[in-house]
């Protein structure tokens, strides 16, 4: 089975090539803002979560010490421990501009996962939809639901 | 200091065939110097030759055949080298396939050695 | 933005507590945090100074479980207060769907309260939003001190909500208000994305 999970579909088999390319251990796609469109190995969402605001942060506070600069950008980073690499990426798509996190261990490298992150954005740029097409949510008495799942997360 | 591991891979990249040569970090797939022909893919070759790399010598390693000396892959459109050096370098070397490869060898022991 | 995935029937809304140095905006998140049972929330990250100021940001993902079908996920954000840290403020605010403000109730904060409020609403016309379309509660902390120290709910109304916003009593050491006031802002971000699209 998988590892791999889209919250947007067209992005898994991009993802799926890179992680068995590159030999990655956890990846996450997602928006500047650490929203997740896709993931690979990890098992709790909450986790994913963390990891997205915490990668995305350290884009964007790099991105803001290049303006300070004058820099374009530090569209590449990577943080290289003694048993894994962080690597973090930033790219334009049609679906607007996207980071990546890879984390590798020791059966990869840096080198590689830098090799085959370019093509996973060719291959994102490509299956990227040009916008999304609008489609109904929730449902008008959403808010009864709402408050028995917040009820149920505060014990009351 | 790139200079220097420059002179080393003119060494290499002097012999008839050899189309680029390249010092690589080994853990990290990437380049440390380079000397290559134009269409040669440096970052792709250096990745994929580290990992390679890891690979033979964890292979050698359960064989309790220590460590890989030399690597060399043989296609129909050309050859790969790749051979250790201290400091975790790998010295590689692309090349025709009918490039000579002991003389090739031979170079890159000599440029290894340097390295360190 | 919120995120919606409808294969997976999946959402994943941002709220960004916000408001002034020492208002009480991590302390809504801890309480969260420990009355939340552990399978509904992650790991609640506090980027902080050594006198656990907050530096950047702290994070609580929580799994709300499903509504209408969908499985809902919120991530809760606080932004540091002090003046000096605008610009993390700036990045944690990106992409917020809903915002809580949490103000102060001692008399002696209103000035803080108030530039905190012009910050928020300029860094959000910064990121081309208008604020007034923002999904917003506003929080009363620390009503629970002596009431000669602080102002009333009423008084501070008057004076920092100028949208009308719902507006909650507080006291988050305690828990009073966190629950009412995090209700009130899933509700609003909920019901914003369910009018933004077509039934």
């Amino acid at each position: 089975m998988t590892q791999a999970r889209a919250v947007e579909p067209w992005t898994l088999e991009p993802l799926e090539r890179f992680v068995a390319e590159s030999g990655a251990r956890l990846t996450l796609l997602m928006t500047p803002a650490g929203q997740v469109l896709a993931q690979y190995g990890f098992t709790r969402a909450v986790d994913v979560m963390s990891a997205a605001a915490l990668g995305a942060a350290i884009v964007a506070s790099t991105g803001e010490i290049a303006r300070m600069l004058q820099e374009r950008e530090f569209a590449l980073l990577n943080h290289q421990g003694v048993q894994h690499g962080i690597f973090l990426g930033a790219f334009e798509t049609p679906r607007g501009r996207l980071l990546a996190l890879v984390v590798y261990g020791p059966d990869s490298s840096v080198g590689l996962v830098q090799l085959f992150f370019e093509e996973l954005v060719r291959g994102l740029v490509a299956a990227a939809p040009v916008e999304e097409q609008p489609q109904a949510v929730l449902a008008a008495n959403f808010e009864e639901e709402l408050n028995r799942s917040l009820a149920s997360l505060f014990g009351q | 200091m790139t200079t220097q591991f420059q002179r080393l891979l003119d060494g290499v990249t002097q012999v008839r065939g050899v189309q680029g040569a390249m010092l690589v970090a080994a853990e990290d797939g990437l380049v440390v110097a380079e000397s290559l022909m134009e269409g040669v893919r440096g970052n792709a070759v250096a990745a994929l030759a580290a990992s390679l790399y890891k690979r033979f010598r964890q292979a050698m390693e359960a064989a309790a055949a220590g460590t890989p000396h030399f690597l060399h892959l043989q296609g129909e459109g050309g050859t790969l080298i790749t051979v250790p050096a201290p400091d975790a370098i790998l010295v590689v070397a692309v090349g025709v396939p009918d490039m000579n490869v002991g003389l090739v060898r031979l170079e890159m022991l000599r440029a290894a050695e340097m390295v360190g | 933005m919120s995120l919606v995935n409808f294969t997976t029937r999946e959402i994943t809304c941002k709220i960004v507590y916000y408001g002034p140095g020492r208002s009480g905006k991590t302390t809504n998140l801890q309480y969260i945090y420990e009355r939340v049972p552990g399978d509904r929330r992650g790991r609640m990250v506090s980027l902080a100074t050594q006198t656990d100021r907050t530096l950047f940001f702290d994070f609580l993902p929580l799994e709300l479980g499903s509504i209408s079908g969908f499985t809902t996920r919120f991530q809760l954000y606080t932004v540091p207060g002090q003046v000096y840290y605008n610009a993390t403020r700036k990045l944690v605010l990106q992409g917020a769907d809903g915002v809580v403000f949490v103000a102060d109730s001692q008399a002696r904060q209103l000035d803080e309260n108030i530039e905190s409020l012009q910050n928020l609403q300029e860094n959000l016309l910064e990121q081309g939003v208008d604020a007034r379309g923002v999904p917003l509660v506003i929080q009363y902390n620390k009503q629970d001190l002596p009431s000669d120290l602080i102002l009333s709910t009423s008084e501070l109304n008057e004076a920092l909500n100028f949208w009308g916003a719902p507006n909650f009593s507080a006291a988050a050491l305690e828990g009073t208000g966190v629950f009412e006031t995090l209700k009130a802002a899933s509700e609003l971000v909920l019901r914003k994305l369910s009018e933004e699209t077509p039934t």
